[in-house]
Parts: structure tokens; sequence; C-alpha cells
């Protein structure tokens, strides 16, 4: 069963992580680059990727004649997804351990964000959900 | 260069699954066909459905590291339901494909005209985090 794990911000918390030393930025990466390692190892790793920064997200709409309508104005308490991790496992359960070590990443000083992951299940698509 | 086009939607917006089922198969047909053209045009990299929001879960590290999970969300959440991510040359094609998307059919086969969100997917980790 495929999970994907959606690591998510504020702009305001986006900033925050901007403030960060180099230090503690390469400490949190090789966290990150370590259980990527792993999790591609174990074959459980489907896809992973950081996206921009908030500041340049749009929204997009499909206009009069379907044209794009394209804003950059979002309400301030927006989560914008920072990154996400695409996993195959056997069990939710692994899917939340997952999740879990990447909310222990260290931030400043090493000391663990603890920060929300969330997690959702991949409709198998295919077949009953939608169709 | 990479995007990724979200389909974002409101808790309280889930009613999906209560479309009449006329027009829940005419909404998927639209996304296969469009998957199938980004395919055909070399730009499809991946895409998924989530399963519905009533279904998510937050989790944190407890204090032993171990896995805390919630599934209490604010009102306001927005929830991803759905992304592509595409392989174009300009972001103008991404917005170009994050309006064919925005038209997908609803209830009635009316466009939804939904919102996508649209952002850039870098090559790698930005310098500064090497």
């Amino acid at each position: 069963m495929k999970y994907i794990l959606l690591m998510t911000g504020t702009k305001a918390g986006v900033d925050g992580y901007r403030a960060w030393s180099k230090s503690d930025v390469e400490r949190h990466f090789a966290h990150l680059h370590k259980l990527n390692k792993e999790l591609t190892e174990a074959g459980e790793l489907v896809a992973n990727h950081g996206l921009a920064a908030p500041e340049q997200a749009k929204v997009v709409r499909a206009g009069q004649g379907g044209l794009p309508i394209t804003d950059g104005v979002f309400p301030e308490s927006k989560e914008f997804l920072l990154g996400y991790w695409l996993v195959d496992v056997d069990a939710p359960e692994r899917a939340y351990e997952i999740a879990a070590r990447l909310s222990a990443g260290p931030g400043p000083g090493g000391v663990s964000t603890n920060m929300p992951i969330e997690v959702r299940e991949i409709m198998s698509g295919k077949s009953s959900e939608m169709q | 260069m990479k995007y990724i086009l979200m389909m974002n939607t409101m808790k309280a917006g889930a009613g999906v699954p209560n479309w009449p089922k006329k027009d829940l198969q005419a909404h998927v047909a639209f996304m296969m066909r469009l998957n199938k053209e980004l395919h055909d045009s070399g730009e499809f990299v991946l895409a998924e459905g989530l399963s519905f929001p009533d279904q998510a879960k937050l989790v944190r590290a407890g204090k032993d590291g171990l896995p805390i999970t919630d599934g209490v969300f604010p009102e306001g959440k927005e929830f991803l339901a759905g992304f592509w991510i595409v392989d174009v040359d300009s972001p103008e094609r991404a917005y170009a494909i994050a309006a064919r998307a925005s038209a997908a059919p609803g209830p009635g086969g009316a466009p939804l005209n939904m919102a996508i969100e649209v952002r850039q997917v870098p090559a790698g980790p930005p310098p500064e985090m090497l």
C-alpha cells in the first residue's frame, strides 16, 4: 500500500527555517539523506521531492475559454507543501513510523523539530474508489 | 523544468464520492484523458490521487521517537486531493495544464474551475542547503 507523507509549513514557518545556522541546516539534511538512503535500500521509497519556496506559488483556474487565470495571493495561515515522500509499505503503522522519523529530524541546536507530518493513503486507483 | 500541480479541497468539499455515478465517471475519464495526453507529450512525471480527508492522520515523533498519530485537523484546513508532476519547457505551460485540470467536469458535466496550486519542483535542494 502506498502512502504519501506531506511536510508543510506556513510562510512564517519557512522564514523561521531560513534563519537556521548553516550547521543546523546541514545536520537536518544529513538526517533526511540518511532516511532516504534507508528507504531506498528497503525498497520503500517511490518518489521524494522538495518544492520551491512558497513565494513562487501560484494558484491557477480555468477562465472563460479554458485559459489559465493565475493568482499569487494566499491567506497568511495557508499551509504550503514543502516536500513529500511517497512510500510503498506493508502497513499504515510503517508509514507512521517513517513519518515519525521525519518529524524527529534535528532543528536548531540539534533538537528534534517534532514537526507534524500529514500521512495520507494513495488511492489504489484502478477499480473501486472512483469508478 | 518540473512543476507540481495540486488539487486541494476543504474537508467540507469532500462530497465527490456522493456525485451521481455518471458525473463521477465523466470526471475520472477526463482525468485519465489528461494523463494520457501528458504521457504522449512526454510531460508526465507522476500523478496520484489521495484517499479522502477523513482518513488523514497527523504524525509527530514522541519523546522516544515513536509515532504519535492524531486525526484532528482545524476546520479551515485544506487537504491535498491529488497532484500531478509535469516536466515542461516553461511555467506558462504548467499553468496551461493546470487550467485544463481546473476545467475538469463536475456534477452535470459543468467545469469545476477548481483552484490548482502550481509550484516549481527544483532539480535538487537549493544550494544553501547543501
